[in-house]
């Protein structure tokens, strides 16, 4: 069995958002409710401030805090190594939000992020948070892909609906395959520096495994202990692109 | 030693007063519920996720630990000046612990369908599973143990085992409670191993003020006291109260001065508890009751003020612990702006309702100032 994890190369993101973008259509999110969302933050003060940015799906974790905390167990872990939640298990508690330390999470049954809402303009049948015009993948709730009912928590599925059709044994879900590009998660796919990889991290000749090997995948906020399963080359921070090891809103 | 009242004035009037909160609280939270769902809440995927009626809850639940603290020291540890306000506290505990479900009830996604989800799919890794289960426990055991000393059973050996399991489950579920913010390492404003132990040490403050304010109530001024009642108020009752409430007071104070000085990220927050003028009130309060509480005066005012000065503290713990986004979104802010609903504070005006109307109603139809005869 595959443990899927994905490779993202922080010298080659340009900021561009098409994953986010990719990802909102693909899974029908909300505006301004991104499950894959570019994070942009300034370092430094006048007169050399800097803006970065960060891409940041769900860290589909090793150890994810999200899946202990939850009463229910409707936040489980495939034994592909997928961290999903069953939306008809979930009592809509929110602990995972609370739990998980990437703010990856979402509850939809609450004010819009952004205006208008457009909950109201596109309403949704039965519980469904609203029937967005597009259409992404077929309704799985026990997977928690579609769209988002009310009263329950979402996030990245890394594209369940994709990558568990992948045949078995695939290394890498590499959309310059004409084969594969059918199971690769939408902001792999989408992105135009390829800047993401996504690929088995269980084996050894995966490109995902030894891009972590060769150029020293980090990972995001290491001390938690939740080990996750996205992986960032910086290159040694070189071109300025780095994992922040904390927010710029340190104390002043 | 009987201690019967029929209840002063003041219970009629609390009977009417938590009446009218509930209908109040009830229509318009159901009205808002019902036609905006959750967005009637102020709470939000960008960082909030625990609002208002989370802190209603968790100053609920813990007082209903605290009035179970509060009733042992009779019942369980066997001091018999304290008899006369056990059961007003037992029934209180149960009133209390009502309040909070409540609020928490109106809070989650799926209630109902927590009904079987919880137990058929328990995970026994999450603090909030065995908080639950806790309290669950506690409110067979707390209503066992009442309808025995209803029936005058104070002391056989069945009810002495009633009550000391009773507490022995509010406490765990009172430090579950605590677990459930004190395990999130990811939350540094929370994370501590002695949190069980700051919200059980709180919560006794909390019980004990809810104690001290029916039993006021109750008779109208301690000359209006029967013997009995008025000997406990008067002496060991308020200067246990007093000594408790200084020690928390410097654990709060210390949790500041921590909070203020240490660097990890997230107590950033800290800064901004301490800029809020809701914080200086709350130990204004605190400290101002302490020394009622010294002097053996104004006991009703000083539980008022420690029942305010806890509130405030609640809502600084629970909501302090999630003002800075863990890498949420693009451009959040430094600090989330996060200030309750309507309807969010109409769940805390339906909880502090449901407690003084069901310990209203227990003072007028069950004889809450009970105590056994010898
Ligand atoms: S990033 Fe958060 S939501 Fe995703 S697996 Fe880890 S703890 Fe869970
Ligand atoms: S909100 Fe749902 S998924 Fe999250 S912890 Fe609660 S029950 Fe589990």
């Amino acid at each position: 069995m595959a443990k899927w994890g994905m490779v993202i190369d922080l010298e080659k993101c340009t900021g561009c958002q098409a994953c986010s973008t990719a990802c909102q259509m693909e899974n029908n999110r909300l505006p301004g409710e991104n499950y894959q969302d570019v994070l942009y933050y300034t370092e430094g003060r006048q007169p050399t401030p800097t803006l970065k940015w960060f891409p940041r799906p769900c860290m589909h974790c090793e150890e994810p805090s999200c899946m202990h905390v939850c009463p229910t167990k409707a936040t489980y872990k495939t034994e592909d190594g997928v961290v999903l939640i069953d939306w008809d298990k979930c009592i809509g508690c929110k602990y995972c939000m609370i739990a998980c330390p990437y703010g990856v999470r979402f509850y939809t049954d609450e004010k819009p992020l952004i205006e208008p809402n457009i909950k109201q303009v596109f309403k949704g049948d039965g519980d469904l948070s609203w029937n967005p015009p597009y259409k992404g993948p077929q309704q799985d709730p026990k997977h928690g892909v579609g769209i988002q009912p009310n009263g329950v928590v979402s996030k990245c599925t890394f594209c369940y609906h994709k990558i568990s059709k992948a045949p078995k044994g695939t290394a890498d879900l590499d959309e310059s395959n004409p084969e594969l590009v059918e199971y690769v998660p939408a902001c792999v796919r989408t992105c135009a520096p390829k800047a993401r990889y996504f690929g088995d991290l269980d084996n050894p000749n995966s490109q995902v495994s030894r891009l972590i090997s060769d150029k020293q995948g980090t990972r995001l906020l290491d001390h938690t202990g939740n080990k996750p399963q996205v992986y960032y080359l910086t290159g040694g921070g070189a071109a300025g692109s780095a994992v922040p090891g904390t927010r710029s809103n340190k104390k002043a | 030693m009987a201690t019967q009242t029929q209840g002063s004035g003041a219970v009629s009037a609390v009977l009417m007063a938590g009446l009218a909160g509930l209908v109040v609280s009830l229509g318009i939270a159901f009205f808002n519920l019902m036609s905006g769902g959750h967005s009637a809440f102020n709470t939000g995927s960008d960082g909030v996720s625990w609002g208002l009626p989370v802190v209603n809850y968790v100053f609920f639940a813990l007082t209903s630990t605290g009035l179970t603290l509060v009733a042992s020291v009779a019942m369980t540890f066997g001091n018999k000046a304290w008899y006369p306000i056990a059961k007003r506290c037992v029934w209180l505990s149960l009133v209390t612990l009502v309040a909070g479900f409540a609020s928490l009830a109106l809070e989650l996604g799926h209630p109902f369908r927590m009904l079987w989800a919880v137990p058929l799919n328990a995970q026994l890794l999450s603090p909030l599973n065995w908080m639950g289960i806790f309290y669950s426990v506690f409110l067979v055991l707390g209503i066992l143990k009442f309808m025995r000393i209803h029936s005058g059973d104070w002391s056989s050996g069945t009810s002495k085992q009633i009550g000391l399991a009773a507490l022995v489950t509010e406490l765990l579920a009172g430090g579950m409670l605590g677990m459930a913010f004190g395990a999130m390492a990811m939350r540094p404003m929370w994370y501590g191993n002695l949190v069980p132990l700051y919200f059980i040490l709180t919560a006794a403050c909390t019980g004990g003020a809810f104690a001290v304010l029916v039993t006021c109530l109750t008779y109208g001024g301690t000359d209006k006291m029967p013997e009995p009642v008025r000997r406990l108020m008067q002496g060991s009752l308020p200067m246990a109260f007093a000594a408790l409430l200084g020690l928390t007071i410097l654990v709060i104070g210390y949790r500041t001065v921590i909070g203020l000085w240490s660097n990890a990220d997230g107590l950033q927050v800290w800064d901004a508890i301490v800029a809020s003028p809701w914080y200086w009130i709350e130990a204004a309060l605190l400290i101002g009751a302490f020394f009622l509480l010294l002097q053996r005066k104004a006991l009703a005012v000083a539980a008022v003020m420690v029942i305010g000065g806890f509130f405030i503290d609640r809502y600084d713990f629970v909501i302090g612990g999630q003002l800075l986004p863990l890498f949420k979104g693009s451009w959040v802010p430094d600090l989330i702006a996060y200030t309750p609903s309507t309807t969010e504070w109409m769940l805390t005006l339906l909880a502090f309702s449901i407690a003084f109307f069901g310990w209203a109603l227990g003072e007028k139809m069950l004889n809450l100032g009970a105590a056994p005869q010898d």
